[in-house]
C-alpha cells in the first residue's frame, strides 16, 4: 500500500514537473551533475553506462531508477542533489535527442 | 691513447671536478708517474693496476684500473661487448654523469650501432618505450639511467613493466667509492643500495664489483628477465668500472637460451580429462601470448574443445571475430561454464567473484561451487610481497605453476588423446551455436549501438573507431594501446587476427605509459613497415609528451590519435560517485579532475616537436579526411598526431 502511494505521488509530481520541463535547461543539468560522464553527452551509452536516448524510459520510471540506483553500480541521485523539476528537465533533454541515422545510411558500419 | 696520457687526463679531470685538497694531492703523483723512466722490457712490469695499488690512491676495486696499460681498454667498451653478446639492439637513455662512460662507449666504440642509443626526455618515457618494444619484439631493450635520479624518475614505469611481465635490462650508474667520487652533486646522487627502490618490482638486480662480475651479472639478468614470467631486471654499473681501464683477460659468458617452465605431463592429462568431461568448458586468458606462437595454439585448443574464449586482452591472445570469442559476452559465458581454464590470469578471483564499488561494497562468488577451476600461470613460479599486483587469492581445483604458452602444445595433445566422438560432436555443436549468437550480437552492436551518437560532437568512440578502421584496414596495421577507454569499440569493429596486432595495456595502470610504450612498440614494428596506431589518452599524454620528440628524432613512424576528453575521466567518475554516496552534490566533481581552461592543443604540441599535428577535430564530418591524411604521413615513415575531441568513453 505504501509503495502504491509513493508511486501515485511520484507520478503526480512527475506529471506536474513534466509540464514545465525545459530541454535546454535539462542539457545543462545533464552536463553539470555528470550524467554525461558515464552515458555520453547525448546519452548514447558506453561501457560505463547504458544508452539513455533516444527513447528514454518513461519519466516516472526514469526518476524512480535514478533515485534508487544504489542496487546497481550507478550512484543514486537524491532530490537533494537533483530535484524533481531538474529531473524532468533532464528527461526533456533526453526526449529531445533525435534518433541516429539509420544503419543502412552509415556505410562505415555496413562494410566494416 | 698511451698509459701516461690516460693517467694524466683522468687526474686532471678529477682535480677539476673535485676541486678538493685530496684531488690536488693526487695530481702531482700522477705527473711524477707519467714522467717516470720506462721499465726494462725483459722484466715483468707491474700493471697499471698494481702500480696504483702500490703507490697511487687506494683501489678498492682492483679489477678495473684508472689508467690504461698496453692492451688496456675502457671498462665500458667491455660492457658494450656484453650488450652485443646479449643481442641488445637498442638502449634508451636520458643522459647522466654516472653512466657517461658507457654512454661514450656506445657512441664511439659501438659507433652507435648495436646497441643504438635512443634519446628520451624522461626516464619514465624511456622505460615505457622498453615496455612497448618488448611486447612486440619479444626481446628486451636496454635502459641506461643515472643511478638515483634516473631510477627514481622511472619507478612507476618499472612497476607497470613488472605487473605486465615485460622484460627489460636496466643499467644505472653509481659512485660507490666515497674516497674517489666527485663531491657535491655526484655524491648526492650516489647510493649504497641504489636499486633497493625498485627491488619490490624487478625480478632481480645486482651491483657487480668487477668487470668480470659485470659480464656475469648482465648475462644472469638477461636470463632471468627472459624466463617466464618475464620481468624487468636491473644492474648498477659503478662509474669506476665504466671509466676505468682493463687489461685483464675477461670472459663473456655465452648467451643462455631459456626453456620456459612447462606443465607436468600428468597434470596436463588431468586438465584434459576435466575439459573433455565438461558440458560447457570455457577458457579465460589474460597475458597468455608471450610470442606469436600463442594465438594459433589457443585457437586450436578452443576449437578442439568447442570452448568459448573470454579474452581479458592482456595481449593479442585470440582473434576478435573468431566464432568462439566470448569477450563481449563474458559474464554470460563464464556464468554458463562448468569448467574454467584460466591462462596467465592476473586476477582469477575477479573471474569467479563479483565486487560492486558502491557505498557499502558488495562482493561474493558469482559462480556455483561445483564449477571446476584450473589455472596455468607462470605467476605462480615467481612472486613477490609488498605490492599487491598478485591480487586476491582464488582457490582452484588444479593450479599448474607453468608458462601457458609453453604448456599449450602438451595440453592440446592430451585433449586430442582424451576426446571421444560424442565430445567431438558436442564441441562442434557448441561452436556453431556460440558462433551464431556472436554474429547476432555483433550485428546488433554495429546496426544499433554504434549508431547512437553517430553525429555527436564531441565525437563518439564508435564513430572514431569506425572512421579509423576505414583508413587502416587495407594496411598491415597494429594497435599499440588499450581500447577499453573507447568502450572497446576498436575490438568490436576492427578485425584483430594477426598475433602482432595488439599488446594489451600498462599492467600497473599507472599513467605515463601510453605514448612511451607506443613509441617503443612502433620502433619494433618499424622494420616490418607496419602502420602503427596509438589511441592516446590526454591525461596520460601529459605525463610524458616528450615521447613525441623521441619519435621524431629517431624517425619512428607512428599514428597517434588523441582520445581527448579533456579530463582524467576515470577520476571524474570516482569523485562523483563518492559525492553521491555522501549526498552532497556532484557539481564539483570536475574540480581537480578535468583538463580544461585552458584547453591543450595537442596538434600544436606535436608541431613544436617536429611532428605533423592535425586538429583539434570536434566535428565528426572532418574526421575521415584528417585520418586519411595522417595515414599517408605515417606510411611515409613519419610520426603524426591527430587531436580528436572525444566523448568521455
Amino acid at each position: 500500500m505504501k509503495k502504491l502511494l509513493i508511486s501515485f505521488a511520484l507520478a503526480a509530481l512527475s506529471a506536474t514537473a513534466a509540464q514545465a520541463a525545459d530541454a535546454a535547461r535539462g542539457k545543462e543539468i545533464f552536463m553539470k551533475v555528470g550524467c554525461y560522464q558515464c552515458h555520453g553527452t547525448v546519452g548514447q551509452g558506453a561501457n560505463t553506462g547504458p544508452k539513455l536516448a533516444p527513447e528514454p524510459l518513461a519519466l516516472e520510471s526514469f526518476v524512480a531508477f535514478v533515485r534508487n540506483a544504489a542496487a546497481t553500480q550507478m550512484p543514486a541521485f537524491s532530490a537533494n542533489m537533483v530535484s524533481d523539476a531538474e529531473m524532468a528537465d533532464i528527461h526533456a533533454y533526453l526526449s529531445s535527442i533525435k534518433p541516429p541515422p539509420a544503419f543502412k545510411d552509415i556505410p562505415l558500419l555496413n562494410n566494416p | 691513447m698511451g698509459k701516461s696520457e690516460a693517467g694524466v687526463n683522468r687526474r686532471k679531470f678529477l682535480t677539476a671536478a673535485a676541486a678538493s685538497s685530496a684531488a690536488a694531492v693526487a695530481a702531482p703523483q700522477a705527473t711524477s708517474e707519467a714522467n717516470a723512466a720506462p721499465l726494462p722490457t725483459h722484466a715483468l712490469p707491474p700493471s697499471a693496476a698494481q702500480m696504483e695499488a702500490e703507490i697511487g690512491e687506494p683501489q678498492l676495486i682492483p679489477a678495473a684500473v684508472t689508467s690504461a696499460g698496453p692492451g688496456a681498454r675502457p671498462g665500458s667498451d667491455f660492457m658494450v661487448d656484453v650488450l652485443r653478446a646479449l643481442d641488445i639492439d637498442y638502449v634508451a637513455t636520458n643522459p647522466a654523469s654516472s653512466c657517461r662512460g658507457l654512454h661514450e662507449s656506445i657512441n664511439s666504440y659501438a659507433m652507435n650501432k648495436k646497441p643504438e642509443l635512443l634519446t628520451a626526455t624522461h626516464e619514465e618515457i624511456a622505460t615505457a618505450m622498453a615496455h612497448g618494444y618488448a611486447k612486440v619484439s619479444n626481446r628486451p631493450m636496454g635502459l641506461l639511467f643515472h643511478g638515483t635520479v634516473g631510477i627514481q624518475h622511472a619507478t612507476m614505469a618499472f612497476y607497470n613493466a613488472w605487473a605486465d611481465r615485460a622484460p627489460m635490462l636496466v643499467m644505472s650508474g653509481n659512485h660507490m667509492d666515497a674516497a674517489h667520487r666527485p663531491p657535491g652533486v655526484p655524491t648526492t646522487h650516489a647510493a649504497q643500495d641504489p636499486l633497493a627502490l625498485i627491488r619490490d618490482f624487478t625480478k632481480w638486480d645486482d651491483q657487480p664489483q668487477s668487470l668480470q662480475a659485470c659480464a656475469e651479472a648482465m648475462m644472469r639478468a638477461h636470463k632471468i628477465a627472459m624466463t617466464p614470467p618475464y620481468g624487468p631486471v636491473a644492474i648498477s654499473l659503478d662509474a669506476h668500472l665504466q671509466e676505468g681501464f682493463t687489461d685483464a683477460s675477461l670472459k663473456i659468458p655465452k648467451l643462455t637460451r631459456v626453456s620456459p617452465p612447462s606443465a607436468d605431463i600428468e597434470a596436463l592429462k588431468e586438465v584434459a580429462r576435466m575439459l573433455v568431461g565438461a558440458q560447457n568448458p570455457v577458457i579465460v586468458v589474460d597475458r597468455g601470448a608471450r610470442s606469436h606462437r600463442f594465438q594459433p595454439l589457443l585457437v586450436e585448443l578452443a576449437e578442439l574443445l568447442g570452448a568459448p574464449v573470454v579474452d581479458q586482452m592482456g595481449r593479442q591472445n585470440f582473434p576478435s571475430h573468431h566464432p568462439l570469442n566470448g569477450t563481449d559476452r563474458a559474464r554470460g559465458t563464464i556464468g554458463a561454464a562448468d569448467v574454467i581454464l584460466g591462462l596467465e590470469l592476473a586476477d582469477f578471483w575477479g573471474v569467479v567473484n563479483s565486487y560492486s564499488d558502491v557505498a557499502e561494497p558488495k562482493q561474493g562468488r558469482r559462480l556455483k561451487d561445483s564449477v571446476k577451476l584450473v589455472s596455468i600461470n607462470s605467476r605462480d613460479v615467481f612472486m613477490k610481497a609488498n605490492y599487491q599486483d598478485f591480487q586476491r587469492f582464488q582457490d582452484v581445483d588444479l593450479a599448474i605453476a607453468a608458462d601457458a604458452e609453453a604448456s599449450l602444445p602438451g595440453l592440446i595433445e592430451m585433449v586430442k588423446s582424451a576426446i571421444t566422438p560424442e565430445f567431438r560432436s558436442a564441441a562442434d555443436k557448441r561452436k556453431t551455436t556460440f558462433g551464431a549468437a556472436g554474429i547476432k550480437q555483433r550485428e546488433r552492436l554495429l546496426s544499433v549501438d554504434a549508431t547512437y551518437g553517430w553525429d555527436a560532437s564531441p565525437i563518439s568512440s564508435a564513430r572514431l573507431s569506425a572512421e579509423l578502421w576505414a583508413v587502416i584496414k587495407e594496411h598491415d596495421w597494429a594497435l599499440v594501446s588499450r581500447d577499453v577507454r573507447l568502450s572497446n569499440w576498436p575490438h568490436r569493429i576492427w578485425k584483430f587476427e594477426k598475433p602482432w596486432q595488439f599488446i594489451g595495456d600498462s599492467g600497473g595502470a599507472g599513467q605515463g605509459y601510453g605514448l612511451g610504450a607506443a613509441v617503443g612498440a612502433a620502433l619494433a614494428h618499424r622494420e616490418h613497415k607496419r602502420l602503427v596506431v596509438n589511441i592516446q589518452g590526454d591525461g596520460d599524454m601529459m605525463y610524458g609528451p616528450g615521447g613525441i620528440w623521441t619519435a621524431a628524432h629517431h624517425n619512428i613512424p607512428l599514428l597517434t590519435i588523441m582520445h581527448n576528453n579533456r579530463a582524467y575521466h576515470q577520476e571524474v567518475m570516482h569523485v562523483q560517485r563518492v559525492g553521491n554516496w555522501r549526498d552532497r552534490g556532484v557539481g564539483r566533481a570536475s574540480i581537480g579532475t578535468t583538463i580544461e581552461n585552458p584547453h591543450i592543443n595537442f596538434a600544436m604540441m606535436a608541431k613544436s616537436m617536429g611532428v605533423e599535428g592535425i586538429g583539434p577535430i570536434g566535428d565528426p564530418k572532418d574526421l575521415g579526411p584528417a585520418l586519411r591524411r595522417a595515414v599517408q604521413i605515417a606510411k611515409a615513415g613519419e610520426p603524426v598526431l591527430v587531436d580528436v575531441l572525444t566523448q568521455p568513453r
